[in-house]
Order: C-alpha cells, then structure tokens, then sequence
C-alpha cells in the first residue's frame, strides 16, 4: 500500500489481479459414442449431424458446455476455473455414463484459458501501437481494441481505450492456449508498465 | 571482338561491318564472314505507311524458352505455372488499382507486395482477389492514401473483416507496418464529395480542427476513423451555413445513423462544443476529456455500486423496521387482554395452520438444507412468540375476548410477514454459505487430482442432480419423434449412403476413402456439338464474366466449338483404368479446369511430350458430334460400372467406323487404328481448332 517503495512491481502496487473468464478443456473419454441415442435420452444434449458433428450438452452447474464427438473426445467450455472445467468435464461424463457408455476420464488437459481485467485508467493505443510496432496490430477499421502479441510469456492480449485487458492464448500459429494461469498473472505484471507509459495524464 | 588471323594473308586487321553483317581482311580484302547475325533494329513498314520495330519483348523474369508457337498468343501460353499467377495478378492489381485510381508507382509496389506474397506461397488457400486487395490496401496505408478497406470490399462485394483477416496476415507475414490511419487523411476526400463549391477548402480546415479537437479528447482511439471524419464534416458544414443532412453525410462517410448521432453526442459532451464558432477557431482548451468507453465503464461501476448499497441499505432498513415491529408487538400484546378457555383452544389451533403458513412464504432458492434450517427457525420463533401472546391474554382475562381474538389473527399476520422478513435475511448468509461449501470442495479437489487411472472419478458429483438432466421412456418417445421428424433428411441421404457403400461392397470396388455425395449427372442429349455445347452451358456455368448468350451465337455458327465442350464437362476422378478407353476418358477429365485459358496452356503444353493426349482431345471432339446414343453418356457419370459399361461404350464408339459391335479388345484395337489415322489431320486440326478457341475466349 505504500506508493513510495519504487523496487515493488507496479502491478502490485495496485493490486490489480486478473480474473479467470473462461476454461476450455478436452478430455478422452476412451469409448466410441452413439451421438444419435444420447441425444435422444437427455433433454440437455442437441444434436444436429447436419451442422455439426458433435453432440452439445449444457450442464446448470457449473454452468458449462460440452461437445461431444462420436470418437470420444469431449471439448468443455464455460467454466471459470480449472477446478470447475475439471469438475464439469468430470459431470459431463457421468451424464454419458448414466447413459450406458463405458466411459473412462483420459488425458484431461486445459487447452485454452481466457482471463480480463481493469487498469482504470485510459490507454493511448495510437502511442502504444507506434512504440510496440512489433508486437502490436492496431486496426480501428476492424477492430477497437490493439491486439498485443507478447512473447515472453507467449500469450496474447487485447487492449482497449478504457483500460480493460484481456488475455487469452489459442489464436494463430505460435500462440497455442493459455495452460495455467501464471502465465496470464506474468503478462500482466509485464504489460502494467508499458501501459503504464501511455496512460492519459 | 577475337582478333582474327586472316586465312589468305595472316594480317590480324579484320573490319566488321555491323550494318552489312561481314567481317573483311584490310590487308587482301577477302571476306572471312558473311551474313553475320546482326543484332540492329530492323523496321517494318505497316498498313498505312506506319514503321514498326521487328521483334519482342521478353521480359526479365519471364520464361526461360521463348513461345514457339506463332505470333498469335497473347496468353500466357508456354509459361510456368508461377508466371502466369504473376501475369494474373498484375491484371488484377491493374484492373483494381485504375477503379481506386491509384497513381502506376502504387500499383508497381502493390505488384511487388503481391510477388513477395507470392513467394511466401501465402496465396495458397485464399482467393486471389482478396490477396490482391490486400496488397493494394497495403500500399494505400504505407503511401497515405484515403483509401478505405471498406472501398475495397465494396468494389469485390466482399465482406470487409474478410478482406482485413487477409490483410493482417499479409502485413504480419512481410512485416511491413503500416502506420495507424489517422482520420485527418479523409477529410479532404469526403468534402470533396460533399460538393462545397468554392468553400470546400475552409470547410475542410474547420473539419480538420475539429477532428484534432476530437482526437486530443480521446474520441478517436478504437473508432472507425470516418465516423469521426462524419461528425467533423457535419458540423463544420453547419458552421460555414451548408445545409447537409444526416444522411447526406452517411451516404458519403458509410457509416450508419445511429454510428454518427453517437459520434455527435459524445462530442456535445466535451466542454469544446460549448464555445461559440469564433472562440473555438481561435482558442484551444488545455483540458483534455476521457474516452466515451473510459466514462461508460466507469458509470456503470458506479451504478453497480449504488444498487448494491440501495440493497444493504434496504436490508439494513427492514432489520430495523423488523426490530421495532417487535417491540410494537410485544407492547400491544402486552396491553391486550388475555384469551381464556375456548379462545385458548382457538389459538392452539391457529398455531398449525400458521405453521403450514410459514414453509410457503420461504419460497426462495436458497438450497434445501438452510431451507429446512430456516423453517424450523421461524417456525420456532413465531411458536414462541405466539406462546407468549397468549399466555399474556390469558393472564388479562376475557375482557377483550373478540378484539383478542382478532389480533390474534392480525399477529397471524403479523408474523407471517416476519417469518417472510426471517426468511429473506438469511438468504445472502445462505448463499454466502453455498460459496464457502463450493471453495471448499475446489479446495479439496485438487488433493484427489493425482488420483488418474483413467477411471471417472466421482467425488463431488451429486448422482441426484445428474439424474435429473436424464429422460424417463415417454420424454424418451416423444424427442426420438422430434427429432427424426427434424432431422428427416439426413437420415435419407444417410441411408442412401449405406446402400450405395453396399452395394459397390459387392461389386468389389468400395473405396475405403469417403466420397463427395455428387449428383447423379443427367447425360446430355444432343444431335450436334453446338446443342451439346448449349446444354452443357446451360448446366454449369465456367466463368462469370463470359457473356452466354454471345457464346451460344457464336457456337451455333463455329465449328471449333467442340473445344469449348472440353475442358468444361465436370466429373470426379474416375477410379483406376484399366482398358484404354477409360484411360482416354479420365485424361478428357482430368483436363477439365473452370478457367478455359488454363486448360489451353496445360494442352499446348504437353504439345511436344504427349501428342497422344491431344489427340484424344481431337477424337473426343469428334465424338461429342457423334453422341447419339445416350447409354454411352453414363460414362461421365462418377460411379460407373465398369465392366458392364465399357462394351457399351466401345459399341458406341466404333460406331460411326464399324456398324458391328465386336467384343472389347478389338475394339480397342480398332480405335487405336483410327487414332493412328487421325495423327496426320490432328495437328492441322489442332491449330485450327486452337484458333477457334482463341476467338472464343477473346
């Protein structure tokens, strides 16, 4: 709380810490599935072979969505911690096991996560975008905010005019998901002074 | 120049008249060369007495062989397949440049930008178009000009986060940075096209000043920089007396309404739009706003925050009001007289109904437990105070029996609303509890992690609640009847699938690899070429910048139109040949491309290599007159039998030469006599029939 140490990081300083928005995990689930039967025998699973060849299922709590693949693989979306999409991931398959699939609960990884917070102050992307020429896209035309590739941690973020960041990871080549959120916390201690030099006096 | 030694006289003084093309001794006079090759400029004198240069150009970076074949190509006929994209691209970037009309220095970097493309081979997988608007809009960011993405898109009716996905990818990919747009740069643009007459240049710099304005209170960070050009342009318009509209201004700028009324809004904001014209063409204000979205964001911080004190404050209020309706209660019940006897009876009986009361007013969600702890509180409490109700009434006696009884019933009331007041409380403390439960639980769970085995771990799952999301038989019956009625359709093309998979099972040629559900192809009828050629038009349009209906005249007339049949007909690749002629028809095939230029240089091509195939061509020709029977059309077809079929195939094919169908080898034999005939006419053919074409296409 001091504001007079100058050796502590900014960020902590301001106790800012981002927050966790979404998970997204795959799991193996080790069997093959009928998608047309468990879509028929659970009200909380659409399918529509036509448009997708995964069956979705919605679970209430946590609130999550999952896609079901006839292969076995099963993608789940929606949660807000890597307990949750763990837990969730865990409830999907005990809805499919319920169901009469043999399912087992392999390789559970988290592929992606996506994480945002709130500097409270505005930002000069113009500024930022002429110094980080390298790391930065800036296209007013097509998008508001400044796309922020960082390298070291390999995550990539979106800032906007109003101070809001977002971090996220799986994107184009070289930029696979956010695993854990460490890295998320790295790169925000790292942006905070770069942002820091281009905030509105 | 080797000096050489003359042969008569040995001198070495040899003269070489460029002019004549000989090389003469000085010393005797004999001529050692004659017809030198002469590298002068020679001219021809065209109709109408015009002097042309002989010769060609050959470009630098063209071929490594010259085109040998006449003089009549302007295609790109005998070159690599990397210069014809080159060659196209440039006519692209040409066509489109001259419709933005970009100076030729910006279309010769663009072909620059599109020949590093190129070699980046970041042209595979994407359209040409859209790379080339790419690069044209590179260079209008690195040159400066007002070029908008959204002009692009709508010259190549693209959608225009399309055209800027490409973009972006190109940019990163050449690591050229093109500089942020700044909204200045349109503004002469779009006043232009606003039509000020002699006072476009005035209302442009007041426009000019006013974005500044805009840009120094923050409104232009993330924002299409013509909305702001928009706003700026309508104001100063009215400034300077010109009557624009809104939607003049839209129709321009092509932005939306509701896009330039916010715009307009959020500058009626900023203390600058409080001066007058002339105070603001001279003053400059120090201060500077902050972004519409900072101030949005912060005012719904605010609003969050309010309402979240409103609702302690309410709760703070109804404790206390609860509070002191207690006290009332328990002086009024205290001044009251007491209930004897009967009334006694009376109050013990309203004490169950008002315990039935009590669990339908708690009709919250907090869960179950703290639900069932909360009746018993309240049931406890209203029972306890009831108690005291009467044995306060019963110790005044009967004096106020009937009022007794009545507010007996008023504190019935009274306390179901308490019992309501009671069971709201509790419910932030519930749900307060229900996240210490859940923390807990996460807390736990990553003590059971390590556990894997590939098992499902079933710790933390409630099975009640899973068996909720399951359907009973009927639920069951009732969504198989929705959905099969949705999904109708692609169980058929399902089943039809199945059939055709078994069936070709059988017949020995099932492809492990999944095939492309094609249409059945009707085989097209016709008695001469040019019919053929009109219905093959009419089904499958090459290109759309071919006018048909031309090309339909002009086949009906030509003869050559039988070249114009061939590379056009679609078809899959057919499965593996195994008589001649289901070798000549997967090469007619594989020949077809949608661009009929291509196919004539992939033919032209193989010219010295494969005669063979070109002849096929020509007998294919000739047998596109002849198709009379429509057995031999299925052949086209992409699931053909092939045994069954060929003989047909054959039959018809020596048709016009022998009236007999003989069995298959000979008659393989046989065509291969006629196209050993047709070797001699097949050139000539070619060549006239490659003029056809040509005409065709130009």
């Amino acid at each position: 709380m001091t504001p007079i140490t100058p050796a502590t990081p900014a960020s902590k300083s301001s106790e800012i810490v981002p927050q966790l928005k979404n998970v997204i995990s795959v799991v193996n689930l080790g069997c093959k599935l009928k998608l047309m039967s468990i879509a028929l025998k659970a009200w909380n699973i659409e399918y529509n072979p036509k448009r997708c060849p995964a069956a979705i299922m919605r679970l209430r709590e946590p609130r999550t969505t999952a896609l079901i693949f006839s292969s076995g693989k099963m993608v789940c979306t929606g949660a807000k911690s890597e307990q949750l999409s763990r837990l969730a991931a865990r409830k999907h398959a005990r809805v499919l096991e319920k169901l009469g699939f043999p399912v087992k609960f392999l390789n559970f990884t988290i592929q992606n996560m996506v994480g945002s917070c709130d500097v409270k102050f505005p930002i000069r992307l113009e500024s930022l975008f002429l110094t980080h020429q390298k790391f930065s896209s800036y296209e007013p035309e097509l998008f508001p905010g400044l796309i922020y590739r960082m390298v070291k941690p390999r995550i990539v973020l979106l800032i906007f005019a109003s101070g809001k960041i977002v971090f996220t990871g799986a994107g184009s080549k070289g930029f696979e998901g956010v695993k854990e959120r460490a890295v998320i916390y790295e790169a925000f201690e790292n942006i905070y002074p770069i942002l820091e030099a281009f905030r509105k006096k | 120049m080797s000096s050489r030694v003359c042969r008569t006289c040995g001198g070495s003084d040899i003269d070489v008249d460029q002019a004549r093309g000989s090389a003469v001794c000085t010393g005797c006079g004999s001529v050692l060369e004659d017809n030198i090759i002469v590298s002068e400029v020679q001219f021809v004198e065209g109709s109408g007495g015009v002097s042309s240069a002989v010769g060609q150009f050959v470009s630098a970076d063209g071929p490594a062989k010259a085109p040998l074949i006449g003089s009549g190509f302007h295609t790109s006929v005998g070159k690599e397949s990397r210069a014809q994209t080159l060659q196209g691209g440039k006519r692209q970037i040409q066509q489109l440049g001259s419709q933005l009309q970009l100076n030729q220095h910006c279309l010769d970097t663009a072909f620059n930008f599109f020949k590093m493309v190129v070699s980046k081979h970041l042209t595979r997988g994407r359209k040409t178009e859209h790379v080339i608007a790419a690069c044209l809009y590179l260079v209008c960011r690195t040159e400066g000009t007002p070029h908008m993405l959204l002009d692009l898109s709508d010259l190549l009716q693209v959608n225009v986060y399309i055209l800027g996905k490409t973009f972006l990818l190109l940019a990163r990919e050449l690591c050229i940075n093109a500089p942020a747009i700044d909204p200045c740069l349109y503004i002469p643009r779009f006043a232009h096209m606003l039509e000020f007459g002699g006072k476009t240049h005035e209302v442009s710099m007041t426009a000019l000043r006013l974005v500044q304005r805009m840009k120094r209170d923050w409104m232009h960070t993330g924002r299409r920089p013509s909305g702001l050009c928009g706003a700026a342009l309508l104001v100063a318009a009215r400034m300077h007396k010109f009557r624009r509209t809104v939607k003049d201004v839209i129709s321009v700028v092509k932005v939306c309404q509701t896009t330039l009324r916010k715009r307009l809004t959020e500058f009626e904001d900023t203390p600058t739009s409080q001066l007058t014209i002339d105070e603001f063409m001279r003053v400059d204000l120090e201060q500077e706003c902050d972004p519409p979205s900072f101030i949005a964001a912060q005012h719904k911080a605010k609003m969050q925050q309010l309402e979240q004190q409103l609702a302690q404050k309410l709760d703070d209020v109804e404790g206390q009001i609860s509070c002191y309706k207690d006290e009332i209660e328990t002086e009024l019940e205290r001044s009251r007289p007491k209930l004897s006897g009967i009334y006694a009876a009376y109050a013990k009986e309203i004490e169950p109904e008002d315990a039935k009361a009590l669990p339908a007013t708690p009709d919250l969600e907090p869960p179950e437990a703290e639900d069932d702890e909360l009746r018993a509180a309240a049931q406890q409490l209203t029972q306890d105070f009831l108690c005291q109700v009467i044995q306060e009434e019963e110790g005044r006696g009967e004096a106020g029996d009937d009022s007794g009884r009545e507010e007996g019933e008023g504190s019935q009331r009274q306390a179901a609303p308490l019992a309501a007041i009671l069971g709201k409380l509790p419910a932030p403390v519930s749900l307060g509890l229900q996240q210490t439960f859940d923390a807990s639980e996460a807390s736990e769970e990553p003590g059971d992690e390590p556990m894997e085995g590939g098992d499902l771990d079933l710790d933390g799952i409630d099975d009640q609640e899973i068996d909720k999301y399951i359907l009973n038989q009927e639920e069951v019956q009732v969504k198989t009847e929705l959905w099969m009625k949705q999904n109708a359709e692609y169980l058929k093309e399902q089943q039809e699938k199945e059939e055709r998979i078994k069936k070709e099972k059988e017949q020995g040629t099932y492809k492990e690899k999944p095939k492309k559900a094609k249409q059945k192809k009707e085989p097209i009828l016709a008695s001469t070429a040019g019919e053929a050629i009109e219905k093959m038009l009419e089904k499958k349009r090459i290109s759309s910048k071919i006018n048909y209906d031309v090309l339909r005249d002009l086949n009906s007339r030509g003869t050559g139109s039988g070249g114009g049949s061939s590379p056009s007909r679609p078809a899959p690749d057919p499965p593996d040949a195994t008589t001649a002629t289901r070798k000549r028809v997967a090469r007619r095939r594989r020949k077809k491309a949608s661009d009929v230029s291509r196919s004539l240089a992939a033919t032209t091509s193989m010219i010295g290599k494969r005669v063979r195939h070109l002849i096929s061509s020509t007998s294919k020709k000739r047998k596109t007159a002849v198709q009379e029977e429509p057995p031999t059309a299925p052949k086209r077809d992409a699931t053909p039998e092939p045994t069954a079929e060929a003989p047909p195939e054959q039959e018809a094919e020596a048709g016009p030469a022998l009236p007999a169908p003989p069995p298959g080898p000979e008659v393989g034999e046989e065509e291969e006599e006629e196209e050993v005939e047709e070797e001699c006419v097949s050139a000539l053919q070619l060549v006239g029939d490659y003029g056809c074409e040509e005409e065709e296409v130009f």
